[in-house]
């Protein structure tokens, strides 16, 4: 079996992270509400673990919440700002877990166009919007809704300043190369309400890891370090990867602008082509990389980011580009792609 | 011309649509694969040609000369 070249959005945890990690499930860990040594030390550990979070997330101490599974902050940060008499607004390229809190409250889906931006609605005070700071299929950064009236819910990443106005935001620490099974909740709002059966004044269910928090932060600095370090270089693979597209294989729909999108993400959809005979090629060759196509998906519909920004969706390529990555591999995988779907549309 | 590609997943609708389109220059697709009608918003900008949708199946294509 020969060596695989990524372009995949699973990326391994960053190796500080996963030194500390080793070290900390080798050695126990303490629990840092009781006043051992030991627990001091990981109490210590955790603040300086939370002032990364706030410093590099834009929040304050005081609105910082751990969930052991991100998904939930969708359910915590929406559902706790909507009362009665509340719309939710959300964007037609939103996850699915909006479109599940949705589908439960009065809502409405703001359809978005071929740049991925919606409308924003006026909204009254009551009502809530979501905000996507950028798109995690194809890097594109969401509307701002700086002209609504009600509050805003931001799912959120490192890389984009959280807006002046917000009333709660999530974070996934997958999105910084952190660990699986760690969200950031952070709320602002003083009116959100625990949506959750519960019986004290917590957040959340409590249910995170103290080891994945601080492991969490290391990926954090170390993330926005290295992506600052390399945006420049990862946006001229991205701007290779197009220029080839447009010029050397054709009959191609690539989503956003990369003026505007972020440079690791590139979504692009090839006319004729079967994605999944193109995937499995690929991976035949060496290359693996993620797909939105209904062929791929596991309920066989086609990605609703791509349909709601009236993008082809069939024959979609989904690629991550990262620092060590090298635009030798880019040449080589771009010839590689080029043959494939010159054999695949004939 | 009427093409029936019920039945057959994306994207062999449009590339048989594409073929058709080759020899005639209007072509009703019955297709009920739910990526057809995303697709072929999509392929109408792309390509130039125009559709229209008679019903959750129907599809008027028409090609552009």
């Amino acid at each position: 079996m020969g060596s695989v070249t990524r372009f995949q959005t699973e990326a391994p945890l960053h190796p500080a992270a996963a030194e500390f990690l080793g070290d900390a499930f080798a050695r126990g860990w303490a629990d840092p509400s009781k006043i051992h040594q030991e627990s001091r030390k990981v109490a210590l550990l955790l603040n300086e673990a939370k002032e990364v979070y706030c410093q590099h997330l834009g929040i304050r101490h005081e609105q910082i919440n751990f969930l052991g599974e991100p998904s939930l902050g969708f359910h915590l940060g929406i559902s706790g700002l909507i009362t009665s008499n509340s719309t939710l607004y959300h964007s037609a390229v939103d996850r699915s877990e909006v479109f599940a809190v949705a589908s439960g409250i009065r809502s409405e889906v703001l359809p978005v166009d071929i740049t991925g931006q919606y409308l924003v609605p006026t909204g009254t005070h009551n009502d809530l919007i979501t905000y996507q700071s950028i798109n995690g299929e194809t890097g594109i950064p969401g509307t701002v809704p700086l002209s609504f009236a009600g509050k805003v819910f931001i799912e959120a990443s490192p890389l984009i300043s959280l807006p002046q106005k917000w009333s709660s935001a999530l974070w996934d620490a997958r999105s910084w190369n952190g660990p699986d099974g760690l969200g950031i909740l952070a709320i602002a709002d003083k009116g959100w309400v625990n949506p959750l059966p519960h019986n004290d004044s917590r957040v959340t269910p409590g249910s995170f890891s103290t080891p994945l928090v601080i492991a969490g932060a290391i990926a954090l600095e170390n993330f926005v370090r290295e992506f600052n370090e390399h945006e420049s270089k990862i946006r001229a693979l991205n701007s290779k990867i197009r220029n080839f597209l447009i010029t050397q294989i054709g009959d191609v729909d690539i989503a956003g602008d990369l003026e505007t999108a972020l440079p690791h993400l590139l979504s692009f959809s090839l006319l004729y082509v079967d994605a999944q005979l193109l995937i499995d090629e690929l991976d035949k060759s060496g290359y693996a990389v993620d797909s939105g196509s209904a062929c791929n998906a596991m309920n066989m519909q086609p990605s609703h980011v791509l349909a709601a920004m009236g993008l082809l969706t069939h024959g979609n390529v989904r690629m991550t580009l990262r620092a060590d990555h090298t635009e030798l591999e880019v040449d080589k995988f771009l010839s590689v792609l080029k043959d494939l779907i010159t054999k695949i549309r004939r | 011309m009427e093409l029936d590609c019920r039945g057959m997943r994306c994207p062999i609708p449009i590339i048989k649509l594409a073929q058709s389109l080759k020899t005639t220059s209007d072509v009703r697709l019955l297709s009920d694969d739910p990526a057809t009608f995303p697709d072929l918003t999509a392929w109408a900008r792309m390509t130039g040609n125009t559709f229209t949708q008679i019903n959750n199946e129907t599809f008027d294509v028409r090609r552009s000369d």
